[in-house]
């Protein structure tokens, strides 16, 4: 574990003496490490290179060379086809918008909700934030009807409002949890020394405490945005409209009551993961900083 | 179109709705339109239809339904606004959408007692009666046919008033590998005693003779179909209809699961197949590695289209006059429909011979085609099959049917057969067991 604590740290910069030295020192550690690392990495791309071997291969050839074997010419068809027959580009917008919105409202209703809970001390916190944790780790089937009745009544069923409402709450429940303990650790003298200079409970906020949990937000913001872009059931059941669809939901179009299409599925797939993966390496260096940035200075 | 446009985003989603209720209110006009009957044109000029399926649009359904859409908006001068869904979205949200004013005006749905009846008892699902005896639907459609259309009270299949049209049937029949059969000089089987023969004989040379999977539902539908070759019509309604007490012990499921087992001790079966899913099943029956398999004319289309180094023909099962099948889904009308007066029209048109034509001559399975207007010969072997079954009134509908839940209970019963860590008799139990409790639920 050291020899990879070390790594991050000091990338290709200089590769100082004693760095060199410990290399020598835990040299077969280190290869051992490498080796694990690279089982690791190959079993999570596996999936990638089924959903790649697949994309591109036409479905007479899948059917007749099964999974795994490699196409004999490139096959876009499938993909192109569904573009056009789901409308690809407004589910794209669809998602980008939703997860989009619901990742910034979560932030900054999980940022409230921590600050009091976790600096401003309210009375009850703990039962609070365990009650957000359950509320949080409630499965969405069970939910869902009662969600549904109520956006029913109030006229947001089949509306995207509802789902970025349900979302943010959702999300917020774990961001709250979440932040109130980082918060809970927050250097009171930080915060003494603003009250003397005279800043209200607003000013502490956005002075003192956002600028220094700014790292940890950015890794809830992504992650937030993830996990919103993947969400199945909940977009399923309140998205009736097609146009107002996402991306997940749209690749349902492809599964049928008992056929389905596996090469049009892994060409959706595809098309389905590339924004997300977009998203993460843009933000990647954000969730690097942000993991080691959690627990406050 | 009531869709709000771009700028309108989530924000102002609300106003998308007003939107979508003016729009309703102007379609309301429709009404009036009642007992124009069929071909008026432009009776309906201005008004929109919406419609709802979950066919692929390259399946038989999606080519015909597409065809019938353009005829309708000819004919009517109305609009229609189509929307393909998916299949799982329809099943998981139909009992909630239709009790909003977001529900179409007409829909595909499935057909059966936890689906069709389901929606139809809980009083989500016009009656159409009348106009079923105004177009004269009910002397289109063979009485087998009908069955899945009707439903009762409890929402029970086979008696009651009409909740749906079927388009088209579907069956499950054996698929042969011709180029297999003859490459080890073995006759394609007539009987059900060259089958078992013909089974024999691959077997000695090495090869597996039954494509199958274990994890869905082939192992089921073949179960039943070896019960169905014991079993008369009384059976059937018994075991789908609940008109007397099912003993899985008795003289029909016992036959069933014993064959079944033997068929497995006997390497028909191959004993790998009780993990895997139907599309590896129809996937390697694509590719050539098994001479026979036994499923439903949903490959058909698929096969027609992905099978390039054999020949390939089918037949029903030999040696049973009843076979798993059933009217394909429905086109129902929701209550909370606008336009039913349309919708009605729009099921006129799919019923039509030029319709079912198109329908037959891709692949699909037409409920009321005149066979003349069949060109297809591959299509025509796999209609005349289905008009055999549907005619000597051979339809025996599915096993999982009669019971919610009870698919799960015999894929479970069968991979325990398949894997041989029960016998049939503890099989038949945990299956009388779960049946009876669903069945109590059900009639109560």
């Amino acid at each position: 574990m050291s020899a990879t604590d070390t790594a991050p740290r000091a990338p290709v910069s200089t590769p100082a003496p004693s760095g060199r030295r410990d290399r020598y020192r835990r040299g077969p550690m280190r290869w051992l490490v490498l080796a694990l690392l690279i089982a690791g990495a190959a079993v999570v791309l596996f999936p990638f290179a089924i959903i790649l071997l697949n994309a591109f291969k036409s479905p007479t050839e899948y059917s007749n060379a099964g999974p795994l074997a490699f196409p004999t010419e490139i096959y876009v068809e499938g993909m192109i086809d569904f573009w056009n027959q789901v409308n690809f580009g407004r589910k794209l917008w669809n998602s980008f918008m939703i997860a989009g919105s619901v990742a910034v409202l979560g932030v900054v209703v999980s940022l409230f909700n921590a600050y009091a809970l976790g600096i401003g001390r309210v009375k009850g916190r703990l039962s609070i934030v365990v009650l957000f944790l359950i509320a949080n780790m409630l499965p969405h089937e069970a939910l869902v009807y009662p969600l549904y009745w109520m956006a029913n009544q109030v006229g947001l069923y089949n509306t995207q409002l509802a789902v970025i409402i349900i979302f943010t709450v959702i999300q917020s429940a774990f961001g709250t949890y979440l932040l109130a303990s980082v918060f809970g650790t927050f250097p009171q003298e930080l915060l003494e020394a603003a009250k003397l200079d005279g800043a209200s409970k607003w000013q502490i906020l956005w002075r003192v405490v956002f600028p220094i949990s700014r790292p940890t937000l950015s890794v809830l913001f992504v992650f937030f945005f993830i996990w919103t872009w993947n969400e199945f059931f909940i977009p399923l059941i309140f998205l009736i409209s097609n146009d107002r669809q996402t991306v997940p939901v749209a690749l349902g179009v492809l599964e049928g009551e008992r056929l389905m299409d596996a090469t049009t599925t892994s060409a959706a797939a595809l098309l389905g993961v590339i924004p997300a993966v977009i998203f993460f390496l843009i933000f990647q260096r954000t969730l690097a900083r942000g993991i080691t940035a959690g627990a406050v200075k | 179109m009531h869709t709000p446009p771009r700028l309108i985003s989530t924000r102002f989603a609300p106003i998308g709705l007003l939107a979508a209720g003016a729009l309703v209110l102007a379609a309301c006009g429709g009404d009036d339109g009642e007992q124009t009957g069929s071909g008026e044109a432009d009776s309906f000029a201005g008004e929109t239809l919406r419609l709802w399926h979950y066919e692929g649009d390259n399946s038989a359904m999606g080519i015909a339904w597409d065809e019938a859409i353009d005829i309708f908006e000819d004919e009517t001068g109305a609009t229609v606004e189509f929307e393909e869904k998916s299949f799982e979205q329809i099943r998981q949200t139909a009992n909630m959408v239709l009790n909003t004013d977001e529900a179409p005006d007409i829909m595909e749905y499935n057909k059966g007692n936890a689906s069709a009846g389901l929606l139809a008892s809980q009083g989500l699902l016009t009656d159409i009666s009348d106009a079923v005896e105004e177009y004269g639907w009910d002397e289109k459609l063979a009485p087998t046919v009908q069955t899945t259309a009707r439903y009762d009270d409890n929402g029970v299949m086979g008696s009651g008033s009409w909740y749906g049209i079927p388009n088209y049937g579907e069956f499950v029949m054996v698929y042969y590998n011709e180029d297999l059969f003859a490459e080890h000089g073995i006759e394609i089987p007539e009987t059900y005693d060259d089958l078992v023969a013909a089974m024999d004989e691959f077997v000695d040379a090495g090869v597996t003779p039954l494509a199958m999977s274990g994890a869905e539902y082939p192992a089921g539908q073949l179960f039943y179909e070896l019960a169905l070759t014991q079993a008369d019509r009384q059976f059937v309604n018994d075991y789908q209809l609940y008109e007397n007490p099912v003993d899985f012990s008795g003289p029909e499921l016992r036959y069933g699961a014993e064959t079944f087992s033997e068929w497995v001790e006997a390497g028909y079966i191959g004993d790998e197949t009780a993990g895997l899913a139907a599309e590896d099943m129809g996937t390697s029956f694509i590719a050539g590695d098994y001479p026979m398999l036994y499923s439903g004319s949903w490959w058909y289309g698929r096969f027609v289209d992905e099978i390039e180094s054999f020949d390939w023909s089918v037949s029903l099962f030999p040696g049973s006059d009843l076979h798993p099948g059933s009217s394909g889904n429905l086109w129902v009308v929701p209550t909370a429909a606008e336009n039913e007066e349309l919708a009605y029209e729009f099921i006129e048109i799919t019923m039509r011979p030029e319709i079912q034509a198109t329908l037959g001559n891709n692949g699909g399975v037409p409920v009321a085609a005149e066979p003349d207007d069949i060109d297809d010969d591959k299509s025509l072997e796999l209609i005349s099959l289905f008009e055999e079954a549907a005619e000597s009134d051979g339809l025996a509908y599915y096993p999982d049917w009669p019971v919610p839940g009870f698919y799960d209970d015999l894929v479970g019963a069968l991979q325990e057969l398949i894997n041989q860590n029960a016998t049939p008799e503890e099989v038949l139990e945990q299956l009388q067991v779960a049946y009876d409790a669903g069945v109590e639920d059900i009639t109560n």
